[in-house]
């Protein structure tokens, strides 16, 4: 601090402080997240960029391997591309399935009167079970022999196929098993339709617009943000499942459910093959950024924001 | 409320624990071991025995259990690997631990190598150096229920049996309705294990160079040792293990759903602790061809840069010495005098475990030859997985894991 000023105008001083110590506070609430992000978030994204240019064992010398770990994965192993294929499968099914179910629940729990509450909590419940617990659950579920799905199934006499053991079923076993933890979607939306004003359709209604139209025109477009928030984390979750086909398929049988994040899980903690899963991971990211970026764009044709004017709103042209 | 002391009780060990590890005295050596219960419980007591012996030293034992390597290669990556730790997979880390060979010539009258089964040594050394010593090992055998052998009136396995003779005891068993078979096929072994049945129908996983696997993971003989376990499924001689089941053979075994069980001695306690009467068999023989058991051994090794390495040779000695290895009664003796002196060589249950282990030293495992194997393990698993599905087809499912493995073997 300067001599003079610290003699002659004190009160200055102190009040110069005070003011950066109010422009500080708000930097000092968020800090937390930032040093956060900048060490756990952005730092690893950082250095896992760089050990992908590697050939990274744990143990033993690392050698600068420039763009051979993409190279190799992508034109010599069968596996990165088979695992990528399931991926995208699981995605294809899962995201839709999860969105319109979702959106059918909170439809049926914006609308029922009569313990709206237990309902409400009994939908979400599966979300806030972890995933462990959760698979523990499903493989009772599913175990052939003695499931339960399979017993229910011999009530009305059919006999249960082997869902964990057959191929072509490992992949639904495990999409049904996903769509269970639909809550948080769910919630999403409820909390959507919940801020739809009723002025809105109650001026429909007094001009005879039946119930689909209102669906369609009213419902729909408020819930736009909402449901292009669903789509984009569907999307990601989608596509970083792993958790469940790890504990429940052990990626099997015959690797049908393989996902890419397990072969990225599998190149790192089972092969100890560091610059190699690093590179998958990265490969990941750009394909998931791709997609977010691409549903941004598209949800620009049918994403309404309330407030916002469009452009060639009422210019009549059209 | 119990519950609510028994957490309080279990964090404030972890904090103690962690104390431990951070007031590390002069004199604290590091053992990372993967067992749990049991045999856990034998190694700290043969820690105890080493610190009784050698006042001011303390053992921390740490048992990594589940996960072992990713803990084990997380420390080693970290730069603070523990002193002294249980080895199996000497390719991949050999780089870093210590050769003992120099050290066990200069303690040879103490260490007695010559004690140790030649097949043994073999599974601890790399380019020719000697990385681990051997602490326990098993090998590999067929277990019988004796109680459901006599209900049936089938005769017991002997010496010498064939697959052909354990296929036509293990069809007298098949009971549908009750699912009770005379056998377990496992969708998913172990291909560790597995190579066993491959050694003995003649052929091998990969050429002793380690640069070759087209031709043997593939041969004809490969693909018949696969076929006939899927025939075995398909003629319900055998009911197959982790197809979308995760009930284990052993809990078949001793619930008397099966009447023959291969395993090994990590087996054994629950089948002595379930009561029911067992004998054990060699494992069969392809027709009249030798029967070779996979090695299953625990070995110890120390970490080169290991801050006490005259200690960690003494504790690994120690390890290896007849009293340790009497004390290990989970897993068997690897010294000859000590499976002598037990009369475990002449015991009916044990004489199967060591009279394999003589023909057990003309094999080398496939890990040990190639250091892309855990990669090609897995396409051979999933082929073996597809065979079992099938019931069949294995020269097909066997060319695919070929095939997919090309460039993992250059």
């Amino acid at each position: 601090m300067d001599m003079t000023y610290a003699g002659a105008e004190p009160k200055m001083a102190r009040r110069k402080r005070s003011a950066i110590a109010r422009h500080a506070a708000p930097y000092l609430f968020i800090s937390p997240w930032i040093l956060g992000f900048l060490f756990f978030t952005l730092g690893p994204l950082v250095f896992s960029l760089t050990m992908s240019f590697y050939d990274w064992p744990v143990v033993g010398e690392r050698t600068f391997v420039g763009l051979d770990n993409y190279r190799t994965m992508i034109s010599d192993d069968p596996q990165f591309w088979e695992s990528l294929w399931i991926t995208v499968k699981f995605a294809a099914i899962y995201v839709p399935f999860n969105i319109v179910m979702s959106f059918l629940l909170a439809m049926m729990l914006h609308n029922i009167t009569f313990a709206s509450g237990f309902f409400r909590t009994a939908f979400y419940l599966p979300s806030v079970i972890s995933g462990v617990a959760l698979v523990t659950i499903w493989s009772w579920i599913y175990s052939k022999e003695y499931g339960l799905l399979n017993f229910m199934l011999s009530l009305v006499g059919i006999d249960g196929p082997n869902w964990l053991g057959d191929p072509n079923l490992a992949i639904v076993a495990i999409i049904i098993a996903s769509l269970w933890g639909l809550g948080g979607t769910m919630l999403i939306l409820l909390t959507g339709l919940k801020a739809i004003p009723k002025e809105l359709y109650e001026a429909a209604t007094v001009s005879g617009v039946p119930g689909w139209a209102q669906m369609l025109f009213i419902t729909l477009p408020m819930l736009g943000p909402m449901l292009l928030f669903t789509f984009i984390t569907s999307i990601i979750s989608a596509f970083q499942q792993l958790t469940i086909a790890l504990l429940l398929t052990k990626g099997g049988p015959l690797g049908s459910t393989y996902f890419f994040a397990m072969y990225i899980y599998d190149n790192a903690f089972k092969y100890f093959d560091m610059g190699y899963a690093a590179a998958g991971s990265w490969v990941m990211f750009i394909i998931v950024l791709a997609l977010s970026l691409g549903v941004m764009r598209w949800s620009a044709a049918w994403v309404y924001y309330e407030g916002e004017v469009r452009q060639n709103d009422g210019d009549g042209h059209a | 409320m119990q519950n609510k002391t028994k957490s309080l009780i279990g964090s404030l060990m972890v904090l103690a624990m962690a104390g431990v590890a951070t007031a590390r005295a002069e004199e604290t050596l590091r053992f990372a071991t993967w067992d749990t219960d049991e045999s856990l419980a034998i190694q700290q007591a043969i820690a105890k025995k080493f610190e009784e012996k050698h006042p001011g030293v303390k053992v921390q034992v740490e048992p990594y259990a589940d996960g072992y390597d990713q803990k084990l290669i997380a420390a080693f990556g970290a730069g603070s690997p523990p002193d002294v730790m249980y080895m199996w997979n000497f390719p991949q880390y050999y780089t870093s631990l210590m050769p003992l060979d120099d050290l066990i010539a200069r303690d040879a009258a103490d260490v007695k190598p010559d004690d140790f089964p030649k097949g043994l040594m073999n599974t601890t050394r790399v380019d020719g150096k000697t990385y681990g010593m051997p602490s326990g090992f098993t090998t590999q055998v067929v277990f019988y229920n004796k109680d459901m052998f006599a209900k049936a009136g089938v005769e017991e396995p002997k010496d010498g049996w064939t697959w052909d003779d354990l296929r036509a005891k293990a069809a007298k068993f098949r009971d549908e309705p009750n699912k009770v078979y005379g056998f377990a096929v496992d969708a998913k072994p172990d291909p560790y294990d597995f190579e066993q049945f491959l050694w003995s129908n003649g052929t091998k996983y990969i050429s002793d160079d380690g640069k070759q696997i087209d031709g043997y993971m593939n041969s004809d003989a490969a693909a018949q040792v696969l076929d006939m376990f899927g025939d075995m499924a398909k003629k319900q001689e055998a009911i197959t293990l982790n197809l979308g089941d995760d009930t284990s053979g052993s809990t078949l075994f001793k619930g008397g759903k099966i009447a023959m069980f291969q395993s090994a001695m990590w087996s054994k306690s629950g089948i002595d602790s379930s009561g029911i009467k067992y004998g054990v068999a060699p494992l069969p023989k392809f027709g009249d061809k030798t029967a070779h058991s996979a090695l299953g051994v625990s070995a110890i090794s120390i970490a080169k840069d290991a801050a006490h390495a005259d200690l960690a040779w003494e504790f690994v000695k120690f390890f290896s010495s007849p009293e340790a290895v009497a004390m290990r009664v989970n897993d068997l003796p690897v010294r000859t005098s000590v499976a002598e002196e037990k009369g475990m060589t002449t015991d009916p249950i044990y004489k199967p475990f060591f009279d394999i282990l003589g023909t057990s030293n003309t094999e080398t495992h496939a890990f040990l030859k190639n250091v892309n194997w855990g990669k090609v393990q897995d396409n051979l698993a999933r082929a073996i997985e597809a065979t079992m599905i099938d019931q069949g087809n294995a020269k097909q499912h066997l060319d695919d894991a070929v095939s997919r493995s090309k460039r993992l073997i250059k």
